[in-house]
């Protein structure tokens, strides 16, 4: 299980580190947003050192730590009111500039 | 009286709600009182710390047992409360600059709350004791700044607010990280704890954490490897707001460094102040000079605030009380100088034929306003460091703690960087205020002067009558020098670090 998050996890980064370094600006946002997303897995699996049973239950096992999960709740709030903004602001900009490609957005250079 | 450590974060909180509720017409003036309130809330807050000598800790919801907290933190310790009270000072000024703004977007329903989250959340950061809740908080400041900057009346406004803003999710991915991996080490996120738990046992985990935070508080404090996105989102949002932003938002970054060297790696402090000397020496450098090649008054104040926390970084990275005190007072007249540099650009451009800062544009504009150009010029001598201005004394300070620890070589460079300050104002002053008009038009009505005067009230007093600021200053230090106090103050002397496998 272990594994197959470290995986997960890895693979994530990767497909977010390619996406940020595209030309496009929409997907250059998604790579920050996926970004978020393989942190927040990371952070998930924070919480499994001791255990993997369910929180606050009879179970036997060793439970699993509960706060990475409560924080995990909050950085997934924050990242998706992130994501519908940034959105919002893209869809000004290429509607403004009827592109996506960074190297043609480029009136800030003064 | 620990009630008295979440006072300046509830008060605006209560009042962004409260003003959604009233109409528009008399928000700006609620918006005003409510952070009057919290303004002497917050010097309440230092004062108290300051006589008692005792941090206030106010645990949020009760979770604690024996001393040991389980839930979020807030802690007033003296270095909070001083960067607390002068955030809320300038920002208060800035409600003041904004209702005498002329600008469409302070008609807009959502301008006052959207600027008092942003106050909520200037001053959660600088008051948190936990370091997920500083997370939450620099969101929070992050996405109503780039709110406010996306709907100003700048056309370019949105596209500089994506920059940020894709560049404050990354920061704020570093930071989350951060958080998690010294979860995994230490299982807790308290400050307090984890500057006992990482000086008792620092694991390679932690020295991860320690790059990523650094990487985080560099982006929020535009130091220079990550300064770019800093001018063009600082020239484009609205006066009242770039005002603050310059001034005291950046700020975080250099509480966090203070926190890093003195709190929660004490160990590691030679080698992180070492990296903050050499990142202040190059952005005094490379601020200055770009401030002298560019076109634009706010932007030409935004390449300056670079160059002036450069000044700061150094006195972190010096390290020594002296040097840290002097840190302290020059970010305090830094967010005084800086706010009111940047309403005064903002007030001349709104007096431009067209709305816009360009020294192209703005050229002669001043000959018409000399009360301006008398505020504007103080203004740039205490940017440059002279006499009667405060800016002289963060100035004479910094030196002469620099002469005291023997630090010759960082010295040199600074002190002939330190003139590019004069040739970039007095250069914008001589322009604007001397030079004829390119093309004579009549005057136009625009903001009002009170926030830049009453700013450079505060800048020529506290030149003057410089001691209650340094004393403070030199206690703070002080108090930054034990970090064990901090700590004590949070989690009693009962801490025992809980078994993680």
């Amino acid at each position: 299980m272990i594994l197959i998050i470290a995986i997960g996890i890895g693979t994530l980064f990767g497909i977010a580190l390619y996406q940020m370094l595209q030309r496009n600006v929409i997907r250059s946002a998604i790579g920050v947003i996926l970004l978020g997303s393989a942190i927040n897995l990371f952070l998930l699996t924070a919480g499994n050192s001791n255990g993997t049973g369910p929180a606050y239950s009879t179970v036997t096992e060793t439970q699993v730590d509960p706060l990475p999960q409560a924080l995990v709740l909050t950085a997934i709030v924050i990242s998706m009111g992130g994501l519908a903004f940034i959105l919002a602001m893209l869809y000004i900009i290429s509607a403004r500039y009827q592109t996506g490609n960074l190297d043609e957005i480029d009136n800030l250079k003064h | 009286m620990n009630n008295l450590t979440i006072l300046p974060i509830l008060i605006p909180f209560a009042g962004a709600l409260l003003l959604l509720l009233l109409p528009r017409t008399v928000r700006g003036w609620m918006a005003v009182g409510l952070m009057a309130i919290s303004l002497a809330a917050s010097a309440l807050l230092l004062w108290t710390v300051t006589t008692t000598g005792e941090a206030q800790v106010y645990h949020v919801g009760g979770w604690v047992t024996d001393n040991i907290p389980f839930g979020i933190t807030l802690v007033g310790d003296q270095l909070a409360a001083f960067m607390v009270l002068m955030a809320q000072l300038v920002l208060t000024l800035g409600f003041v600059y904004a209702l005498g703004c002329n600008d469409q977007v302070t008609t807009y329903p959502t301008f006052y709350p959207v600027f008092l989250m942003l106050t909520v959340g200037l001053s959660g950061a600088f008051l948190t004791g936990d370091l997920f809740n500083l997370f939450v908080f620099a969101e929070l400041l992050v996405v109503s700044g780039t709110i406010l900057t996306a709907i100003a009346d700048d056309r370019f406004g949105t596209e500089a607010a994506f920059k940020y803003f894709y560049m404050s999710l990354l920061a704020a991915a570093f930071l989350l990280l951060a958080c998690g991996v010294l979860y995994i080490s230490y299982g807790t996120l308290n400050m307090a704890q984890l500057g006992v738990a990482i000086s008792a046992e620092t694991t390679p985990l932690a020295l991860i954490a320690l790059g990523l935070l650094l990487a985080t508080f560099m982006a929020k404090s535009a130091t220079v490897p990550f300064h770019f996105w800093q001018p063009d989102f600082h020239a484009a949002a609205p006066t009242p707001v770039s005002a603050t932003l310059s001034s005291v938002v950046v700020k975080l970054g250099i509480y966090g460094f203070l926190r890093l060297t003195t709190l929660l790696y004490v160990d590691q402090a030679p080698q992180i102040q070492m990296v903050l000397l050499v990142a202040g020496v190059i952005g005094i450098v490379y601020g200055g000079l770009a401030a002298i090649g560019t076109h634009n008054a706010k932007r030409m104040l935004a390449y300056s605030t670079i160059a002036q926390l450069g000044f700061i970084l150094v006195g972190i990275g010096w390290g020594t009380p002296l040097a840290l005190a002097a840190a302290l007072v020059f970010a305090f007249n830094h967010a005084l100088i800086k706010a009111a540099m940047l309403m005064l650009a903002g007030a001349i451009a709104s007096r431009a034929p067209v709305k816009s800062a360009d020294f192209n544009i703005i050229t002669g504009v001043g000959k018409q306003f000399p009360f301006m150009g008398v505020l504007f010029f103080i203004g740039a001598l205490g940017l440059a460091g002279i006499p009667p201005t405060n800016g002289f004394i963060s100035k004479m300070l910094l030196f002469n703690s620099g002469i005291v620890g023997t630090e010759y070589v960082s010295l040199l460079i600074i002190g002939v960087a330190a003139i590019l300050t004069l040739i970039y104002t007095i250069r914008a002053f001589m322009r604007v205020w001397f030079v004829a008009p390119a093309t004579p038009g009549k005057s136009k009505k625009g903001d009002l002067l009170i926030a830049p005067a009453l700013l450079i009230l505060l800048v020529l007093v506290l030149g003057l009558w410089a001691e209650p600021l340094v004393a403070l200053a030199t206690d703070t230090a002080t108090w930054l020098e034990n970090p064990s106090t901090y700590i004590e103050a949070v989690i009693g002397n009962g801490f025992v670090l809980t078994e993680v496998p």
